[in-house]
């Protein structure tokens, strides 16, 4: 079946230089039987002149528009629009400076509450920029100044943005405006978004703001990808601050919208897929329906490790004394503790060896770590020769992918009885994947998605915890068999479920499951030339009654109500009822291989939990 | 992998909280202090926690869920800055000032256009004696020359505009100037049918004087809304609210046009004095009333309000073509009673009477208008 996909993304695909373009090429690739367009926010001038990537015959067109320059078309309302902006933008931001009461827990019905103030200010600003153009020059007008003034300084306004100032409204006004820019784009036409099947949302935020217009307007579905969550990553940027730091009292009109944004997209998409169980509790968090969120595992190519990770089963497994740490050296990786781990497995095994293996240092701060970590490596270990007329050597080598001990990634893998990660501070740790597929045993610390992505295939130590970590390398180095057991284990769970073929297969599923539960209902198409209603012009699914990932069929008692005429069918499925105690929904109609998949992960975690401490070691 | 017993979540025990104090969130809350104080909300916390490394399984050992609720502790019980006082932060306006660039020496290159346009002027004197077609030629290279003066006089510092939204009124002003140049020709129109002993027209050398004191009133313009731009700005960190941002910015606008006037008058007078100009009171006037639009317009587009300055600006050009609509209609038989307004105000105060009249309404209307617009703090981002 043909399926037209508009794919949302921010600052990233087709771009050269976006981020998550390898995924969203490999995805496009992958699913070429489906047509694609796609929808691009760029991020900067400098990321538009580096050009597109080479796209696929599956591309049928590409759409872009600046998210960085100011595109004020000058246009002032006249009484009628100006009163329709202020009625909407009261609304939207009455939503924002209002806290939600009690948040920890019973907080859900106030937030529905003001999510949905929020999101009716929301469309209407978007319906009256449609209509009649002119949003930004509204948004940094005095008259949204104005109300910006009266709604912080209302009582029931959030504690931060009292203490709001005149400069505070101005900068607000002009974040706002920044991020409000997909509202006043052209897409939201029958050429354009009107025209696919389904929207996938590449990242939150605005590419999923976009998704939410299209939804709204013709009610096409919304498939919302998070592989790290928006609204995070909106806190860490305003917590570094960048070059001009914010106030607080616009930090928070900021983290609020954000926050009101995302509950709103959740709210809105039909199936919500975070990359990993982190972006998945981030995403619960923020009010996202347990019942729509699905983990879609990213995927990695695998043909470069696949020569060695074969080989593996043959019983070549390293240099049994050799540790390898692999990745790009800095500060977040902490070597130091690695280095101090070594010094302590040395003690134990002095024949062992630590090769540190990383991509070139980029930035003054990465070569000041780089420097320090190899002064304290030669403080702590002296070069050693094996007798009086040998040239000596260092037992901590640091090299470089691409150098004559490593010319390739996977060089590095084979080099090692025993993969070590020693990160603080970590996402998806992609080395680690990579070590899986080369059928490595690994010693990591317990940051991130490390433990979830390991599943008991590895061990598994706490961050910042030197001693842990020799300990569980020198158990290691000393159990061939062991390290053997778990690398080939590691492996068949790194292909199971971090390959692209698992990636591409998910979301082909999640696709088609899509279309037939939750149409665009065009009632031009679902009638012949005479107004006569044709037959399966919907899909059968799609008359099945409840949200359609809502949990199994026996719990939704409501009586069918047929499919509901007009522009915006799509009853909202945060509505309906949902017994609270499904921790693993399970669709109606289960036809695909994205659903054991996506449900394994959860169960893996939770069994590596446990006491052990992440080894399911028989 | 229990032989090691280090690796269990149950034994592993920092040593720095061993025997540290009962309460673990407190040693926390003390090595995370800057983050809780100027987080606006648990998630913030949150965040940055996990970007430290502090995972769900360390917040166990907080005897907490996850990060998250080990966040809204935090949250709880940090003091923030915001609420014992005032914030610390310099409330530091949206944009930097645009006199705030150290490599613009735009004060300087505001007295470019008055310097092109003198030395044209002397060098037009000096050619007096010689043919038409060299005065010809020194005339346009000398209007070039204004021209990419002014443009590089503009290009930066406190009047320059940001986009293509000047582009228009460009015509406009080119009519105003032009008018300024030729306007003397109106009484030759007028009283050409009467046969009055006038002179024809002034010499082009005596009609530019004002337009040299206009170049150079250039400077004074900057320096204006350099003023403006930096005493709003101030203004815009020590308000406590908009109206009173307002209150306070409007006496410094009426003061700063008002100053504004009194240089262009003056360097009017002074150049007349220098260069010679033209008999007749109304040039002077209509020369200050030329200037005082020209800045009020451009301090209008320079602050979002390009469409205000161009109405201005179009007004004044309407109304000195249907002057000389007018006087053009009264030498046909008939139709003398048109001219009859027109002609008793150039009568009354001289050929620039019209101008200054025309100009002066234009700029009163946008003194008004700016007065009400430029006070709103919108209008300084």
């Amino acid at each position: 079946m043909l399926v037209r996909i508009g794919l949302l993304t921010d600052g990233g695909y087709p771009y050269a230089t976006g981020e998550s373009r390898l995924w969203c090429d490999r995805l496009v690739r992958g699913l070429a039987q489906h047509e694609f367009d796609v929808y691009a926010l760029s991020r900067s001038a400098q990321q538009e002149g580096n050009g597109w990537i080479q796209l696929p015959p599956s591309v049928l067109r590409v759409r872009t528009a600046p998210l960085w320059s100011a595109q004020g078309d000058g246009r002032a309302y006249g009484r009628r629009e100006r009163r329709r902006f202020v009625g909407h933008f009261e609304e939207l931001i009455t939503a924002v400076r209002t806290p939600d009461e009690g948040a920890a827990e019973g907080g859900g019905g106030d937030r529905a509450r003001h999510t949905a103030a929020f999101a009716e200010g929301l469309y209407g600003l978007a319906e009256l920029a449609r209509d009649h153009g002119g949003l930004a020059t509204a948004l940094r007008s005095e008259t949204a100044v104005r109300i910006l003034e009266s709604a912080c300084h209302a009582p029931g306004a959030r504690r931060g943005v009292r203490g709001a100032t005149v400069p505070d409204y101005l900068v607000f006004a002009d974040q706002l405006e920044r991020a409000l820019r997909p509202l006043s784009l052209d897409w939201y036409d029958d050429e354009g978004l009107g025209a696919v099947d389904l929207c996938h949302a590449t990242t939150g935020g605005s590419a999923a703001l976009a998704g939410l217009l299209a939804k709204r307007f013709f009610g096409t579905p919304l498939l919302v990808t998070e592989y790290g969550v928006q609204l995070r990553a909106h806190y860490l940027a305003a917590g570094s601050g960048g070059d001009a730091p914010l106030r607080a009292p616009v930090r928070a009109l900021l983290a609020a919208f954000q926050g009101r944004l995302a509950a709103e997209v959740y709210r809105q998409a039909a199936v919500i897929t975070p990359g990993n169980t982190h972006a998945r509790r981030w995403q619960e968090r923020c009010g996202a329906d347990r019942a729509k969120l699905r983990t879609v595992y990213p995927g990695m190519e695998t043909e470069r490790f696949a020569a060695l990770g074969e080989r593996e089963a043959g019983g070549d497994s390293g240099d049994p004394r050799t540790l390898v740490w692999v990745g790009r050296i800095e500060p977040a990786k902490d070597l130091i503790s690695l280095l101090h781990a070594f010094a302590d497995i040395r003690k134990e095994e002095p024949e062992a060896r630590l090769r540190i293996i990383g991509a070139a240092a980029q930035g003054a701060e990465a070569t000041a770590y780089l420097a320090h970590c190899r002064a304290l490596a030669a403080q702590l270990f002296p070069d050693e020769a094996a007798d009086a007329h040998a040239v000596g050597d260092n037992c901590v080598s640091f090299e470089e992918v691409g150098g004559p001990g490593a010319p390739e990634l996977v060089d590095a893998y084979a080099a090692g009885g025993v993969i070590v990660l020693s990160s603080i501070v970590e996402g998806f740790p992609v080395s680690l994947v990579e070590a899986m597929f080369c059928g490595r045993a690994t010693v990591s610390t317990d940051v991130g998605a490390v433990v979830e992505v390991i599943g008991g295939t590895g061990l598994v130590v706490p961050p910042r915890n030197p001693r842990a970590l020799a300990d569980a390398c020198v158990a290691l180095l000393r159990d061939p068999r062991r390290r053997e057991r778990l690398g080939a284990a590691a492996r068949a769970r790194a292909l199971e479920l971090f390959t692209v073929e698992q990636n591409v297969a998910a979301f082909h599923g999640i696709y088609l499951e899509l279309i037939s539960h939750a149409p665009v209902r065009r009632p031009a198409e679902t009638v012949d030339a005479h107004g006569e209603p044709l037959p399966f012009a919907n899909p059968a699914e799609a008359y099945v009654p409840g949200h359609w990932t809502a949990g199994r069929a026996g719990t939704v008692t409501a009586p069918t109500p047929g499919p509901v005429p007009g522009p915006v069918p799509m009853v909202p499925p945060v509505s309906m009822p949902r017994p609270p105690t499904v921790p693993v929904p399970v669709p109606v109609a289960m036809s695909s291989t994205a659903r054991p998949r996506a449900s394994r992960p959860a169960e893996a975690v939770g069994a590596v939990a446990g006491p052990t401490r992440g080894e399911s070691d028989v | 992998m229990s032989d090691t017993g280090t690796t269990s979540p149950g034994t592993t025990r920092p040593a720095r909280r061993a025997g540290g104090p009962a309460d673990p969130v407190k040693t926390l809350m003390h090595s995370h202090r800057e983050l809780c104080e100027r987080a606006v909300d648990p998630l913030e916390i949150a965040a940055g926690l996990e970007a430290h490394g502090v995972t769900d399984r360390a917040a166990a050992r907080f005897r907490h869920r996850d990060v998250f609720s080990l966040a809204e502790e935090l949250y709880a019980r940090v003091p923030r800055a915001t609420d014992s006082g005032p914030d610390t932060t310099v409330a530091a306006a949206p944009h930097p000032s645009r006199a705030g660039d150290p490599r613009a020496g735009w004060a300087l290159r505001t007295l470019l256009p008055g310097a092109v346009c003198a030395a044209a002027l002397l060098a037009l004197r000096y050619a007096g004696g010689t043919g038409a077609g060299i005065r010809l030629a020194i005339g346009a290279a000398g209007a070039v020359a204004l021209a990419v003066a002014l443009t590089i006089a503009l290009r930066r510092g406190p009047l320059r505009v940001e986009g293509h939204t000047a582009r228009v009124s460009r015509l406009w002003v080119c009519w105003l100037l032009a008018y300024t140049l030729y306007g003397d020709g109106l009484p030759r129109v007028l009283h050409a049918g009467t046969g009055d002993g006038r002179p024809a027209t002034t010499p082009l050398t005596d009609a530019a004087t004002p337009l040299v004191a206009l170049a150079f009133a250039v400077a004074p313009a900057a320096w204006c809304a350099h003023l403006l731009s930096v005493q709003a700005r101030r203004r815009l960190t020590d308000s406590r609210g908009l109206a009173e941002f307002a209150s306070r910015t409007r006496p410094v606008l009426l003061a700063l046009f008002a100053l504004y006037a009194g240089a262009l008058t003056a360097l009017a007078l002074l150049a007349e004095l220098v260069l010679g100009g033209r008999p007749g009171s109304g040039h002077l006037a209509a020369t200050v009333a030329l200037g005082s639009l020209l800045l009020l317009a451009r301090l209008l587009t320079v602050h979002g309000f390009p469409k205000a300055a161009a109405t201005g600006l179009v007004t004044a050009c309407a109304v000195e073509a249907v002057a000389l609509a007018l006087a053009a209609a009264g030498r046909v038989p008939g139709l003398e009673s048109a001219a009859v307004p027109v002609r008793a105000l150039a009568d009354a105060g001289g050929a620039g009477a019209v101008p200054a009249l025309a100009c002066g309404a234009a700029a009163l209307g946008l003194l008004i208008h700016a007065a009400v617009t430029l006070s709103r703090a919108s209008a300084h981002t």
